[in-house]
């Protein structure tokens, strides 16, 4: 409770404007809801289970996220099926699938605060149609309604209810053109604040051992993520996306660096990656898909081109085939 | 026809009879319709807390929903019927073989790029998840839900 005082208190501290017109919800504009809903994600202590669906499939979660004086903790638990989870200490992440378990080092450390550029507001509003909606009411708290409506019809539409004291979001929903959702999900129960069992955000020995073992192997490559050109040149990005940066890092299991291009248009992202090609890759080329989120692989002679992103299929598959090699230009 | 239907499923029926009328049905796939209905009937005479009257419908509409696999060709099974073609065939054949490949080329199949709807096509392969991971990192939207994100990379296959 205690930490919770503390936490409303740096709110304050932080953002006397925002937090004030927080009170006053009704004269809240849409960007600021955007970015109570950002800052909500990362600051908030909460627990709770959600549903989630899409393509026809229902699964039900347990999320768990905690700020504490060590940073950032999340964890997300299927409760359905074989063991799925997924624990994130700061910027280290660890995937369990079955049996299978899986580090990631992120390569951007979380930016701190604000979580939505000025930058990134605009270019939303110029890409998407910002309409507050109808509150509503979602795992007993109450909700205020976002509906995002693109202005083409190259990427989705996006409703997001957000509660409507803390800006965390309780249910989001993407939607494509004719209305159809493609997924969702929705919190059913949830605690915001107070008591939250964390004894997962400590990293297993083994964890804290690979760990001691990595990071002298492969520091955060932070100067990467300057501007560096690949000599990739990508022209079938849908209008309004622009390039956020584009670097070279290392991935799991791959001999050589891959070429990481990010686009957005202060919503949705699209990742172009390249790699060169190799008969031990076991690569395969085509579409596949979880929710709103594509992947669509193809060769461009000896290089894998991967792009994933939030967008259509067919936003996707464009940008994919458009991807070319220019050659390098600053040389 | 409507009468034996109904006779038939009260089992009331002798057994050629019902042998050359089962025939009949065959024949007549519009009688599968009276077939149904009087199948509910009887349900919904029986229990009616489980009628549901568009099974058939509704059982068509998730074998349509069902996942397609769109398996592409990959490059090194592509090689390995290379190989075993040449060990049995001529070098016409082999030839053959390499001049069609050469035709095929590397790219994925041409029916990928008319793939629309989302839920025809395969889900997401373990090794799929190192680029959604990196992706997430810079997401904007990912920002705003958190870990809810990670669904992503988790959801069941």
């Amino acid at each position: 409770m205690r930490n919770q005082i503390a936490k409303v208190g740096v709110l304050f501290a932080l953002l006397p404007l925002w937090a004030a017109v927080a009170q006053a919800d009704p004269l809240l504009d849409d960007a600021d809801w955007l970015r109570t809903m950002a800052f909500a994600a990362h600051e908030t202590n909460y627990s709770g289970v959600f549903v989630y669906q899409a393509g026809g499939r229902v699964e039900t979660s347990r999320i768990t996220h905690v700020v504490d004086e060590h940073g950032e903790h999340e964890r997300l638990q299927g409760l359905d099926g074989q063991r799925r989870e997924v624990i994130r200490n700061n910027d280290q992440v660890w995937l369990q699938l079955g049996d299978k378990k899986v580090h990631f080092e992120q390569q951007r450390p979380r930016r701190a605060f604000p979580a939505l550029l000025p930058e990134q507001i605009q270019s939303l509003k110029e890409n998407y149609n910002v309409i507050q909606q109808e509150e509503d009411r979602v795992a007993d708290y109450h909700a205020h309604t976002l509906l995002l409506q693109p202005k083409d019809t190259l990427r989705y539409t996006r409703k997001m209810w957000a509660h409507s004291e803390s800006g965390l979001l309780l249910k989001a929903a993407v939607l494509d053109e004719r209305g159809k959702v493609i997924e969702q999900y929705a919190f059913t129960q949830l605690q915001i604040g107070g008591e939250i069992e964390c004894k997962w955000a400590v990293p297993s020995a083994e964890d804290a051992a690979r760990l001691a073992r990595r990071k002298h192997l492969s520091p955060l490559p932070n100067n990467n993520l300057a501007n560096v050109s690949s000599g990739w040149q990508v022209d079938g990005v849908p209008p309004g996306f622009k390039k956020i940066l584009e670097m070279s890092r290392n991935m799991r299991d791959k001999k050589f660096p891959v070429v990481h291009i990010v686009y957005s248009d202060g919503l949705a992202a699209l990742s172009v990656f390249v790699e060169r090609a190799t008969d031990a890759d076991g690569y395969s080329a085509g579409l596949k898909s979880q929710g709103a989120v594509h992947i669509y692989s193809r060769l461009s002679g000896d290089h894998l081109v991967t792009v994933v992103g939030e967008l259509p299929p067919r936003a996707v598959i464009q940008v994919a085939d458009s991807v070319r090699y220019a050659g390098d230009k600053d040389e | 026809m409507k009468r034996e239907i109904s006779v038939l499923m009260d089992g009331e029926m002798f057994e050629d009879e019902a042998d050359v009328l089962l025939d009949k049905l065959k024949r007549h796939p519009e009688a599968d319709r009276d077939w149904a209905a009087y199948h509910l009937i009887g349900d919904a005479l029986r229990q009616p807390e489980h009628v549901t009257s568009d099974f058939m419908a509704a059982f068509h509409e998730r074998l349509q929903n069902e996942p397609v696999i769109l398996a592409p060709r990959r490059r090194q099974q592509q090689r390995i019927k290379q190989y075993a073609l040449s060990a049995a065939a001529s070098v016409m054949a082999l030839a053959l073989v390499a001049w069609l490949s050469m035709q095929v080329g590397q790219e994925p199949p041409p029916q990928m790029a008319s793939v629309q709807e989302p839920n025809m096509v395969r889900p997401v392969a373990f090794h799929a998840s190192d680029y959604l991971m990196a992706h997430q990192e810079f997401s904007p939207s990912a920002d705003m839900q958190g870990a809810a994100t990670y669904i992503h990379s988790v959801a069941a296959k």
